[in-house]
């Protein structure tokens, strides 16, 4: 996964750093009412929000709109971006909370097995199993209750740790934790 | 971390390998392209908010000759706008408008001017058109057209007979604006508006459930058959924090979540009149009642009323309270921080002399704020806790352990030792599992140290933990939402819920099914307990403090009453070895309880005899009829599978026949929350659509609403 995209702890500082720096200043130029930088800023991050879309949803053309709804979003919610986290873990946010209203308010949440795009890497046989399993229990977390589901896919999907997960829900660490043993009690046995 | 664990977690791991499919070139551009004209329109509407600012409160807007758009286009394009901006409009005193067309009419806000332009319109003899828009909306980052149609549509809405006088109007542009914005952008802004207003963009109506608190689900309990089942087992439970919470999410205009309904806290809520009992030997004792059920006329509604004894005021025991207090940057909010230091103060103020108070926070600024003091130097201890402000991050301090520490050293033997937590739902106290937390309180509760939780504000409150905390202290959870509320829970109620009488009280009721066929707790499905476990001591239960009341309803369906949901067997079943022929008695009612510092349980028990049984609600006191409404009210709110039947209107009557002389207001104030109910998820009667009806909603629960971005 592009380097720019996961919020990892020190190890690639440098190569976030600079994707950081960029996003940063086209954020503030955007704010400030700056067309190009805006139109930058989003041509930039598109992808990123995409497959976070696709990976919550499971299925293309629902990311695609919750994509484009999210692009129209920040022409406004732009200006309430503080910097005081990074810019990703707010736009992870915003794409998540996107990804949840959407799924209230057409329920398509239940209907995404027909349609699963989320692909696994290996095409091979063997590989094959492996990919079904994944989705298995993709479909088992979907299941689960809202704060556990971005708690788990979080943790486990986008492989951050607790404190990063926890600056994206807007919630403490403990918190996290705490949704995180929720759901595997409820997982545990299923999977 | 065990076997089943690692397996759960290499299952989950599994989820890193999944890949997403890439984006196609289109769906990218079509999205770009859109957001763009959202920037623009939402540049368009920012700079005109700055523009308008200079011009203070006397921008004037005039709707005037110019672009030639006829009234009925502009009226057209006025209506497109969102609901929710006209319900913001209530707020200005358009009610005050006097009749258009006169000459020269200035209205004026009167309150936050700088919000609420001054409106002044102009009859001309010119054209009807509607020339531009503008506004005065100083820090706001919505588009400014959101703002500024209300006014002219309200002026519509307000004087309709008036619409010629109207469509003669003129709005005048501030000096400062800059060139009239027409009608074609501010089209353009809607769709974005509508988007901010709605947090989605996809929600068409105005969302009825708020997000963010956490609550732990549970499953309704079912009607048993008594010749199955002829045990019910309970633990009691006199938390409220459900009533309040629901009570301040009505009256905001949302629906609770049906997990969030407690049907027992909602009943607990209000104070009954039951006998109090008349010594400390019997620490509590009970009286109850059968009265027709109102929803069902072929059951029968058995209240069990209990009261906990009250001892005279010079027997009261000495308190020592260490307030543990969340002072996260969450807390930074009027209804967190600042209600909870003058919730505190009227606790204070309640203290004797003798009593100790410490207070210790935890967040970034973690320790302990106030050493162990006496409550006659209370200016220091209001000082104290004035002095607290919420910031930082979370330190994750031993803040618990700080308090219990603090508690442990300043112990009365014979004295209330309690700590009280106050949070918004963040227990980031030092110990980062849930589990290794119930069980240092648990082991603190044993050491004679308990512990209340009062949670504050909304949004982040995670109720299951604070529910689970304070059983596992020994305490309850309560919820303050205001002023008022703090007063009850900390004052009127404090006594109850600063002094345990007694502990792990359980309560166990065997159906006679010779006379009762079915039977239903009404609520306490977070609270049951098995059979077995009301006579092992070690399982624990709810407390019950000085005069505290409980009331607990079953609803059972008499023998032969035509009303049993199950068929009968076509076997008859074995007769018990010790069954006794008994044809007066209901049912037979057994309590057990410890004393506060006690290991053992002593029993109470009593038969329910068939003389309680009335046949006319009318012939009861008002307290089972109200209790009544409440269960019915809850039963209705969290779409109960029983109880379904019963409009609104009939809940709001039975409440308003037994409202008794209500003192303290609190059953007045829940027939209002009543008819908030009715409006919101309206009875299919009256001819509304309520969220059962929507099939599009699988659960009909956490319908989205808007979170905030950031």
């Amino acid at each position: 996964m592009d380097g720019s995209l996961v919020l990892t702890p020190q190890s690639e500082i440098s190569v976030r750093s600079a994707a950081t720096e960029r996003n940063n200043s086209l954020v503030e130029r955007a704010k400030s009412g700056d067309r190009l930088a805006f139109s930058q800023l989003i041509e930039a991050n598109y992808d990123f929000i995409f497959r976070t879309a696709c990976k919550w949803t499971g299925k293309k053309s629902d990311a695609e709109d919750i994509a484009q709804e999210v692009c129209i979003k920040l022409a406004t919610a732009i200006q309430s971006f503080d910097g005081r986290s990074a810019f990703t873990s707010w736009l992870y946010r915003v794409t998540i909370n996107m990804v949840r209203d959407m799924q209230r308010s057409s329920m398509r949440k239940n209907k995404t097995i027909d349609a699963f795009t989320l692909v696994h890497p290996e095409d091979d046989p063997g590989g094959q199993e492996e990919a079904t399993t994944a989705r298995e229990i993709w479909e088992r977390v979907n299941a689960l209750p809202d704060k556990q589901r971005e708690a788990i896919m979080l943790v486990y999907a986008e492989d951050m740790n607790h404190a990063e997960a926890a600056q994206i829900m807007g919630c403490k660490e403990a918190t996290v934790s705490w949704h995180i043993h929720e759901a595997k009690k409820t997982l545990r046995g299923l999977l | 971390m065990n076997e089943d664990d690692k397996m759960t977690d290499q299952a989950l791991s599994s989820l890193k390998s999944l890949r997403s499919v890439q984006p196609s070139p289109e769906a990218k551009k079509l999205a770009l392209n859109a957001a763009m004209v959202a920037f623009d329109a939402a540049q368009a509407g920012q700079k005109k908010a700055a523009a308008a600012k200079p011009a203070g409160w006397l921008s004037r807007w005039k709707l005037g000759a110019g672009l030639g758009v006829p009234a009925a286009t502009a009226v057209a394009a006025l209506v497109l706008l969102p609901i929710g901006s006209q319900m913001v409009a209530t707020n200005n005193p358009i009610d005050t408008l006097p009749p258009v067309g006169g000459d020269d009419v200035t209205i004026a806000a009167t309150e936050t001017p700088v919000e609420q332009p001054a409106l002044r319109v102009e009859k001309t003899d010119s054209d009807v058109n509607l020339q531009t828009l503008s506004t005065v909306a100083p820090e706001t980052t919505k588009p400014a057209p959101v703002e500024q149609p209300k006014m002219a549509a309200e002026t519509g809405a307000n004087a309709p007979d008036e619409a010629e006088a109207m469509s003669d109007a003129i709005v005048t542009l501030p000096e400062a604006a800059p060139a009239p914005m027409g009608r074609v952008t501010m089209r353009q802004a809607a769709p974005s508006a509508t988007a901010d207003m709605s947090g989605a963009g996809y929600a068409a109506t105005q969302p009825l459930y708020v997000e963010g608190d956490t609550f732990k689900s549970f499953d309704e309990n079912r009607v048993k058959i008594t010749s199955e089942e002829r045990v019910s087992t309970f633990s009691i439970d006199v938390d409220t924090a459900s009533y309040t919470y629901v009570r301040s999410l009505l009256e905001d205009g949302y629906l609770p979540d049906p997990d969030a309904v407690r049907l027992e806290e909602l009943i607990n809520y209000f104070p009954y009149d039951y006998a109090a009992p008349t010594s400390a030997d019997t620490p509590f004792s009970a009286s109850m009642t059968v009265i027709p059920t109102p929803w069902n006329p072929k059951t029968e509604l058995l209240q069990i009323g209990i009261k906990g004894y009250v001892p005279p005021a010079d027997e009261r025991q000495p308190q020592n309270l260490t307030f543990l207090i969340d002072t996260s940057g969450s807390m930074d909010e009027p209804n967190k921080l600042p209600l909870l230091k003058r919730s505190f103060g009227l606790l204070v103020d309640q203290l004797q002399d003798d009593d100790t108070v410490s207070i210790v926070v935890y967040a970034g600024s973690a320790g302990v704020v106030l050493e162990p003091t006496k409550a006659s130097r209370r200016t220091t201890i209001l000082k104290a806790l004035d002095n607290l402000y919420a910031g930082g991050s979370t330190a994750g301090a031993e803040g618990i352990a700080l308090a219990y520490q603090l508690a442990e050293e300043n112990k009365l033997e014979n004295g209330n030792n309690r700590v009280i937590l106050a949070t918004d739902g963040d227990f980031n106290v030092g110990m980062d599992d849930p589990e290794d937390l119930k069980t240092y309180i648990k082991t603190q509760r044993d050491k004679g140290i308990f512990l209340s939780v009062i949670g504050f504000g909304r949004g982040n409150l995670d109720d299951a933990l604070m529910q689970s905390l304070a059983q596992n202290g020994n305490g309850n959870a309560s919820y303050i939402d205001s002023f008022r509320e703090a007063q009850k829970v900390l004052v009127t109620e404090g006594g109850a819920n600063m002094v345990t009488i007694a502990k792990d009280v359980k309560i166990q009721v065997e159906f006679n099914p010779a006379l009762v066929a079915e039977y239903r707790l009404i609520g306490y499905e977070t609270r049951a307990l098995n059979r077995e476990d009301f006579n092992n001591d070690a399982v624990d239960a709810g407390e019950i403090g000085a005069g505290h009341t409980v009331t607990a309803l079953y609803e059972i369906t008499p023998v032969g009453s035509g009303g049993e949901l199950n068929d009968p067997l076509r076997y008859g079943s074995a007769p018990q070895a010790n069954e006794i022929a008994a044809d007066d008695e209901l049912g037979f009612l057994k309590m057990r309880y410890k004393a506060p510092l006690g290991d053992t349980s002593k029993l109470i028990e009593m038969p329910i005899g068939r003389d309680l049984v009335l046949d006319d609600a009318m012939k009861a006191g008002d307290d089972p009829r109200f209790a009544a409404a409440v269960a019915a009210f809850g039963q209705k709110l969290k779409g109960s599978a029983y109880g379904e039947t019963i409009t609104w209107q009939q809940i709001t009557d039975l409440a308003n026949g037994a409202k008794g002389a209500d003192v303290d207001g609190y059953r007045a104030e829940f027939v209002q929350l009543v008819g908030l109910a009715a409006l919101l998820s309206p009875d299919h009667s009256a001819g509304g659509r309520s969220k059962f009806d929507d099939p599009t909603l699988p659960q009909n629960r956490n319908l989205g609403a808007p979170q905030p971005v950031n």
